[in-house]
């Protein structure tokens, strides 16, 4: 062997796989944050609901705060489950 | 002092020695007739002019003669009783009874001493006899006849003196002198009569309101006699007139003499009548035509120091001669011939001059000789102004110097400070003034300002710049600052400062961490917290990397899984934080993916919902090679790595096989085989030698290769920034833009429910950092309106309303 690796720093980028380009609340794009909040990512995170609608966790945390009887999915009505996957 | 002076002080402390053996203290001596009453009377007066006679032997001054003179009489006014007081004789049985000529005898005593004094003769009689006489007229109401007498006597001296000024063929010089003396010895005499006739000017003048002093009376019949005469009123004001033209060419005058003349006319009362008129007639003509004149001959910063030589000059005129009334008018006369008249040809003709060779005292000098002038800093302000627009736009228009622009900018700045700060007194208008100034030419060329800013803050925070200390770099980045709060455009700015900052956050480049921080922070204090989250996002990734990094060994070493000897780390980016990348699939070892995916699982276990994309363009290595004459690390990037690792098994390859095996794109791989074989460091040789990568280019592992070094570092070439990726990044920051007034009018919208056109772009516009058309705000609104974020109020279309 002529040359090896001794060391290697590699670059990853990462971003939310979600299941839309905005979310369905405040539609804003995902690769952005809520308007609550300035900065995407760690700070501004997205949820998934057990009917597998994902939304920015500021937004559906409010809305489910709004909706006095039923926890429901805004999108598709089924009532709301976090999906801790 | 001249002679003359010192004679005539002299001659007053005589006097007054004399004026204090005749004093009315002792003056009760020899009055038999003066009964208790008067004896106070006398007495109180007496206080006073012995304070009059302290007051007077003070003043070394002759022109203090005439001015004491108007004194006394001034106090001996005062001192009249508000109740008139009378001398009352009571008690006496007979009159002592007087010799019957009485009159005649003691008049004569006193014509023939008042004639010597006129006559510089020596007199016949004491002083204190003299004194005695007046004073015996006096109490034996002659008083009348006497004052009568005396101004009979002086009338005529006088008017025998002014006779002598009506040759017609005088020079004007002796003329003036002559004049002077017969003033200076008027004065003289009449102090001399005064003390002899004191007696008469405090009883027979304090008691008659109408009835002169003596020493009025002299200057009176003075007056009269010249003020009768216009041709020698006009030749002592020609005179004077000349004398003062010929001191303003430069030729040394007689000033004694012009301030004693010019001293009588005040005491006369015809100063402001016969003179002041006509000398600032001759000023204003006489300035009129020198601005006008010096305008043409001289530069402007010698022009400047005249006209301060001038007003100077005339300063001292007035300290030295003229009346301390004249200064306002004639400095006023002077500042509108020489400034005035000329603020707007100085400014035009000197001040870009002297602003561009950095002249501090001249310019110190023109703020101050403005400041004298009727808007002459506003004005200098103005020139100022546009003056920095003007020099300031051919740094930042000209494409040719982009190189030394933010250099230039900086070296501009201080100057132009400095010479607000030293030279215009700080004026806070200037300040300003200079500000709008900056703010206005560096927006006059969009974008490459605040590219160039963020590139030059580049080189001074990347390792290498050795060139300052913290303090210094510190100082500098503040100043940078300076000029970025000026630019218009700062996510242009920051686009390209986070091009720059992820790069040497990535690479390890950055000189200080301290001073990045730092940066950040003026960066935060200026634009808020909104424009630095991102870039602040970013250092917060890298902190976390390490984080992550230490959990995949903890969790390598726990799974034990077999792996060769790589030591990896990863830099995991927030996708938003960071600038685009461009994605490469590039194909690596086997070994080198392998890790890839057990980071991959590791990584996506910890966070769910997210997604990994590998940036082979920002990987790098550190490979242990091994040459014939032993083995050296070399510290490179990742396609380097992916280059050199293909020549494991080969020893020579060609470029379509590189390019095949690695399938790096074809520019960044010629430019990755350039850095290798025809660099510094050649650890590869390139078949046939050349500067440039060609298609049928062979390349082999330089086993013969040599360095002082152990561990080397093959740079990867740049690729020089086309202006197709200044375009790139300059079309990022437009959909940003555009990114950012969305999200702006969905949070008022939201806010507000319900808004007026107007209103909407009037909260835009405080929320937006970035110049923007209303025209494009109009776009981003009809968008909205189409994607159903917001609609049109149906009875008027002016109004939006928000769907929720
Ligand atoms: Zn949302
Ligand atoms: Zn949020
Ligand atoms: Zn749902």
């Amino acid at each position: 062997m002529k040359v090896t690796i001794k060391n290697w720093v590699g670059v990853a980028t990462w971003k939310w796989v979600a299941n839309d380009d905005n979310c369905g609340i405040c539609r804003m794009p995902f690769d952005g944050c809520c308007p609550d909040c300035k900065l995407p990512g760690d700070d501004c995170p997205l949820v998934w609901g057990q009917c597998s609608h994902c939304f920015h966790m500021h937004c559906i945390v409010k809305w489910l705060q709004s909706q006095q009887v039923n926890q429901q999915c805004p999108m598709c009505r089924q009532e709301w489950k976090f999906n801790n996957k | 002092m001249n002679v003359e002076n010192w004679r005539l002080k002299i001659r007053r402390k005589h006097n007054e020695l004399n004026s204090e053996d005749l004093s009315p203290v002792s003056l009760t001596r020899y009055s038999e007739f003066s009964g208790v009453k008067r004896k106070r009377d006398t007495l109180e007066i007496d206080e006073n002019m012995s304070d009059n006679s302290s007051d007077f032997s003070k003043r070394a001054n002759f022109s203090a003669i005439t001015s004491n003179g108007i004194n006394r009489n001034l106090n001996i006014l005062n001192l009249k009783p508000t109740t008139t007081k009378k001398i009352v004789i009571k008690n006496l049985k007979s009159e002592p009874k007087l010799p019957d000529d009485f009159r005649e005898q003691t008049w004569g005593k006193l014509q023939e001493a008042v004639l010597a004094i006129q006559n510089s003769r020596a007199n016949e009689y004491s002083l204190e006899e003299l004194y005695k006489a007046v004073e015996n007229m006096c109490i034996h109401n002659m008083a009348h006849t006497l004052y009568n007498n005396l101004h009979v006597l002086i009338d005529n001296h006088v008017r025998r003196n002014i006779e002598q000024f009506l040759a017609e063929s005088m020079d004007r010089f002796l003329f003036l002198k002559k004049m002077n003396e017969t003033w200076q010895a008027h004065c003289r005499q009449m102090i001399m009569i005064r003390n002899i006739f004191l007696c008469l000017d405090r009883t027979y003048v304090l008691h008659n309101a109408q009835i002169a002093s003596i020493w009025d009376m002299g200057l009176e019949l003075f007056r009269q006699y010249i003020m009768a005469n216009t041709l020698v009123q006009t030749r002592i004001v020609e005179g004077l007139l000349m004398l003062i033209e010929k001191e303003r060419q430069g030729d040394t005058v007689d000033r004694t003499l012009l301030k004693s003349l010019l001293r009588m006319l005040t005491d006369l009362q015809i100063y402001e009548k016969a003179f002041e008129e006509k000398f600032l007639v001759a000023t204003e003509r006489l300035y009129a035509a020198e601005g006008q004149r010096l305008m043409q001959e001289l530069d402007v910063p010698d022009y400047l120091a005249h006209v301060d030589k001038r007003l100077i000059e005339e300063n001292e005129r007035v300290y030295h001669y003229l009346d301390a009334n004249t200064k306002p008018r004639l400095i006023h006369t002077v500042e509108k011939q020489l400034l005035t008249d000329h603020v707007t040809n100085i400014l035009q003709k000197g001040l870009d001059g002297l602003l561009e060779e950095n002249r501090l005292n001249d310019l110190s000098l023109l703020y101050s000789l403005f400041g004298r002038v009727k808007n002459g800093h506003t004005e200098l302000c103005t020139a100022f102004n546009l003056y920095i627009k003007k020099r300031g736009r051919t740094i930042v228009i000209d494409p040719e110097k982009d190189k030394t622009m933010v250099q230039e900018l900086l070296d501009f700045k201080d100057a132009m400070d400095n010479i607000v700060a030293t030279c215009f007194n700080k004026n806070e208008k200037f300040s300003n003034s200079l500000k709008e100034a900056f703010e206005n030419f560096i927006n006059q060329r969009t974008n490459k300002p605040a590219e160039l800013i963020a590139k030059f803050v580049d080189s001074k925070l990347r390792a290498g710049n050795k060139e300052a200390t913290e303090e210094e770099l510190e100082r500098l980045l503040d100043k940078i600052m300076v000029l970025f709060r000026f630019i218009h455009g700062k996510d242009v700015f920051e686009a390209f400062y986070k091009k720059d900052l992820a790069k040497r956050l990535l690479v390890g480049k950055s000189a200080s961490v301290d001073a990045e921080k730092s940066m950040l922070s003026k960066l935060k204090q200026e634009c808020g917290g909104g424009f630095t989250s991102k870039l602040e996002g970013m250092f917060k990734d890298m902190e976390l990397s390490k984080d992550i990094n230490v959990a995949f060994k903890q969790h390598l070493s726990n799974t034990s899984q077999e792996l060769s000897a790589i030591d990896m780390t990863v830099n995991i980016l927030t996708m938003g934080y960071w600038p685009n990348y461009p994605l490469m699939n590039v194909v690596l070892p086997e070994e080198m993916v392998k890790f890839q995916e057990i980071f991959s699982k590791f990584y996506l276990s910890k966070h769910s919902g997210r997604k990994l994309t590998w940036q082979p363009t920002l990987g790098h290595c550190v490979l242990r090679a091994k040459f014939k004459l032993g083995m050296k690390e070399l510290v490179v990037s990742l396609f380097q790595s992916l280059v050199l690792l293909l020549f494991n098994s080969h020893d020579e390859l060609s470029f379509d096989y590189i390019k095949g095996a690695t399938n790096i794109e074809d520019g960044e791989l010629r430019r990755t085989l350039q850095s290798l074989a025809c660099g510094r460091a050649r650890v590869l040789n390139k078949i046939p030698k050349g500067r440039d990568v060609e298609d049928n280019d062979k390349f082999r592992f330089n086993n013969d290769f040599v360095n002082k070094l152990f561990r080397i570092k093959i740079n990867q070439i740049q690729m020089k920034e086309t202006t197709e990726e200044q375009k790139a990044t300059e079309e990022r920051v437009f959909q940003d833009r555009q990114y950012q007034i969305d999200a702006a009018i969905v949070r008022i919208m939201k806010m507000r429910k319900t808004l007026s056109h107007n209103l909407l772009i009037s909260e835009l516009y405080l929320q937006l950092k970035f110049p923007v058309k209303p025209a494009d705000l109009k776009k981003r609104i009809e968008s909205l309106i189409d994607r159903d974020y917001m609609e049109r109020d149906k009875d008027n279309p002016n109004h939006y309303n928000y769907v929720a």
